[in-house]
């Protein structure tokens, strides 16, 4: 049924494909203002109310018309969109390394805009290291959207740390006693033992897998030694580490046991009720995590931690990124957007969305509604579901979000981007980022499954070394092998 | 009738073949009002059924959507060699129809038994509540009965693992185990659709003629003996036409169902050719090889319901066509 309405679904988009497009060279509103379309990604349950964005839309003298696209269903919509030409001005695209994506890039479907960005200021302060990192085969298809290069951390709860008479851990051995203690010790003091130390999420990039396997050295995704030879991660002793490590975890139950099915939203909450208290993800969660604990575990304190290493030594610190601290490109499809004139007023649009006013337009909200800042532009939101509601939704959508001068003024917020900047200096970089093999753009997340699988099935317990090995090897044979070659081919032509 | 008819075949001296285009438009105009009748039907197919169907033509190229289905590639019957060369493919195949099978087995009967139970019912007040209870399950959304699975049984508290352990008993994650998936499957199957599906027997079952079962009780059949001998064979043609249509929608399982169910540890039983369909052609993006694969799924549908028809008529019931 589903290929049947998706040939219906072709067909008839292949008949209709001409009719569409145009909203932007549309003649101005009446109120002088000129329209733009956008089709987005949305990342929080509700698109954001008129509030806000009517005074972006006075700061950028433009009237902006959403089309979202929740995140979690971004892949399907984002190939439906392009498969029917159903498109808006600005495409945000979050995905680029998935095929169809990639396959329009490339094909011209969207507007080249590398050498437009200079005429632009906020454009042209782009960093020419993130230009080439956004590139595909050295062309810039869209502006990209600058986020912090590497973001994540450990979230440990002080106050059951000071009740333990533990110290805040420097290395994976001593988060090990931490989570064993949290575990077994009864930290919130109950009589009860319904606490355990790690509290994870079903993901093995944005949960704790990731974050600890930096902690054992493990690269980032792939790694290239001197001779250009490409390797997974998968295959290094650093992953295999950290399987044990989780395993670990897992086999003493210091890890809540459901972890393999665990949703974000579930893992955050119970973390606020209390239930763990050790957290792996994004250091700008705790505040968030604080906020909900609120009522409930009230004498919550966290402290923040991104100087874990499996050694000690200051010299392996590491932390991964994924990305390379593009999130993304906002890009301009042909077909909505006809000439150069129009390019350069979309573009214009994109320039005047990165300015300070704007950036705390769609960060904050507005002044004295939804939040106060003191002299020194420190910020602190009074209303925080009214910003949930009209502000948050807008906040993924920032081009530009490092480099302000407006700041939160919650301590906590304030140490997570200190220690986020702080990442950069230890970033793991994804050296094939930028790099193309068509393999990966079209079985790479299906052969991801067969390792992604494995990884769990070992953590817990249910297939041995032997046995991951074995599934590292089908996924070489079913097209592993490929994608390495076409690196390595990829990696020799740029780097000679 | 037959003895009368034989004689006139002789007769017939005008071969069939010639015959039959003048009776096509004889019998047309005949009955014109009946066929301009199901004129609206017809146009409903050809433009909703048939003419999507050309885009299964998809499924031999290496469709790219701007490019359309003129510009992009021809390469014959690649997709179909990468199906079925691949591991996947067995698992798919496996995984389908062990869950089919399942399915006919343990939720198939439920139904029928319900309905005669259900029957058996003489207070109508009671009778009816229990009718509309059954099928308010019907109404909820995969969504929602996978959550409430889902939180009964995780075993950081679930309500399930929580007796278990009062009991003495160990522990179950019945959400990671591959042992667990198909019976939870089937059983939230079964909690959703059963009541539900007992109103096409209980419709048969109120047209049975109350004189049979005057006639057994006079012949001192017990309830049993009547349920046996009448209610059930005079539903039988409705079970067989049933069966029949399951049989015909064997390899749609219900995506958004197995979807949810779905996570790294179960989907070596749990991945059907829906959820694979899915992810490689709406998150991948490889249309033109997920149309292969639901081009395959819809051929091996159509020869199982052929199969099944015949086998029906065999056995001298009437079949759907």
């Amino acid at each position: 049924m589903i290929a049947l309405t998706l040939g219906c679904g072709l067909l008839l988009s292949a008949c209709s494909g001409n009719q569409s497009g145009g909203s932007a060279g549309e003649a101005p509103a009446a109120d002088g203002k000129a329209t733009v379309t956008w089709l987005n990604i949305l990342h929080t349950p509700s698109p954001p109310t008129e509030t806000v964005l009517n005074k972006i839309e006075e700061a950028t003298n433009t009237n902006i018309e959403f089309s979202w696209i929740p995140d979690a269903s971004k892949e399907e919509r984002l190939n439906t969109s392009l498969a029917s030409d159903s498109l808006a001005d600005i495409v945000t695209l979050t995905i680029l390394d998935n095929s169809s994506v990639r396959n329009a890039l490339k094909a011209g479907v969207f507007w080249e805009v590398g050498p437009y960005l200079d005429e632009f200021p906020n454009l042209a302060a782009i960093s020419p290291e993130m230009r080439t990192s956004a590139s595909i085969d050295g062309k810039l298809y869209g502006v990209p959207m600058q986020k912090q290069v590497a973001r994540n951390g450990v979230i440990i709860r002080k106050d059951w740390l000071d009740k333990l008479g533990l110290e805040v851990p420097r290395t994976t051995d001593e988060l090990m006693e931490v989570a064993k203690a949290f575990t077994e010790q009864d930290p919130d003091g109950n009589g009860v033992k319904d606490t355990t130390g790690f509290m994870d999420r079903s993901d093995l990039v944005y949960g704790a897998f990731k974050t600890l396997s930096s902690y054992f050295g493990t690269p980032s995704v792939w790694s290239v030694s001197e001779d250009g030879k490409v390797t997974p991660e998968f295959e290094s002793e650093g992953y295999i580490k950290t399987m044990d490590y989780m395993k670990q975890l897992y086999e003493g139950g210091y890890i809540n046991k459901d972890f393999a099915v665990t949703a974000k939203t579930d893992q955050q909450q119970n973390f606020s009720q209390g239930k763990a208290g050790i957290y792996v993800g994004a250091l700008f969660d705790s505040k968030n995590l604080l906020n909900d604990a609120r009522g409930v575990q009230d004498n919550m304190e966290l402290v923040l931690v991104n100087d874990i290493t499996s050694t000690g030594n200051e010299s392996d610190r590491a932390i991964w990124s994924t990305t390379n601290g593009v999130g993304g490109l906002l890009s301009f499809p042909r077909s909505e957007v006809k000439d150069e004139e129009e390019l350069k007023r979309v573009l214009k649009f994109v320039n005047d969305l990165m300015s300070e006013e704007v950036y705390a337009l769609m960060t904050y909200g507005i002044e004295g509604v939804h939040y106060t800042a003191d002299e020194k532009k420190a910020v602190t939101i009074t209303d925080t579901s009214l910003w949930e509601q009209e502000v948050q939704p807008l906040a993924g959508s920032r081009p530009k979000e490092p480099g302000y001068e407006i700041h939160d003024a919650n301590p906590l917020k304030a140490e997570a981007d200190r220690l986020i900047q702080e990442n950069t200096e230890f970033a793991v970089l994804n050296p094939m980022f930028s790099l193309e093999s068509p393999t990966f753009s079209s079985q790479g997340s299906e052969l991801q499954k067969i390792i992604t699988d494995a990884t769990y099935k070992y953590i817990l317990g249910k297939i041995s070394l032997d046995d991951f090995k074995a599934a590292v090897s089908s996924w070489r044979k079913a097209g592993g092998d490929q994608i390495i070659a076409e690196y390595e081919a990829a990696y020799k032509a740029v780097n000679g | 009738m037959k003895a009368a008819d034989a004689p006139l075949v002789p007769l017939q001296v005008k071969p069939k073949k010639k015959r039959e285009p003048l009776q096509l438009s004889k019998s047309l105009r005949k009955h014109k009002l009946l066929y301009l009748m199901i004129l609206p039907g017809f146009i409903y197919f050809v433009i909703f059924k048939y003419f999507p169907m050309g885009g299964l033509i998809i499924s031999f190229q290496d469709y790219q959507p701007f490019l359309g289905v003129s510009e992009s590639p021809w390469v014959g019957f690649k997709h179909f060699e990468r199906l079925f060369t691949e591991p996947t493919f067995v698992m798919l195949l496996r995984n389908t129809l062990l869950l089919f099978a399942m399915e006919i087995v343990f939720f198939f009967p439920l139904p029928i038994l319900l309905a005669v139970m259900l029957n058996e019912v003489r207070h109508k007040l009671f009778k009816n509540s229990i009718q509309t209870m059954i099928y308010i399950p019907h109404f909820m959304s995969w969504v929602i009965i996978v959550s409430i699975t889902y939180v009964f049984l995780n075993v950081d508290g679930g309500v399930v693992n929580q007796i278990l352990e009062a009991m003495g008993l160990q522990k179950i994650s019945f959400l990671t185990s591959p042992e667990w998936l198909r019976p939870m499957y089937i059983a939230q199957i079964i909690w959703k659709e059963v009541g539900w599906s007992t109103i096409i027997y209980l419709a048969a079952i109120t047209v049975v003629d109350t004189q049979l079962y005057e006639a057994a009780e006079m012949d001192g059949a017990t309830r049993l003996r009547k349920m046996w001998h009448v209610t059930l064979p005079a539903i039988r043609p409705v079970i067989i036409t049933l069966l029949i249509l399951k049989i015909g929608n064997t390899l749609e399982l219900g995506f958004e169902h197995m979807y949810l169910l779905l996570n790294s540890l179960n989907r070596e039983v749990g991945e059907i050719f829906d959820t694979y369909i899915y992810t490689a052609g709406l998150k991948n993006g490889q249309l033109s090889f997920s149309t292969t694969v639901g081009l395959f799924k819809g051929l091996v549908g159509l020869i199982l319901v052929m199969a099944a028809n015949r086998l029906a008529k065999k056995f001298g019931e009437d079949g759907v066509y």
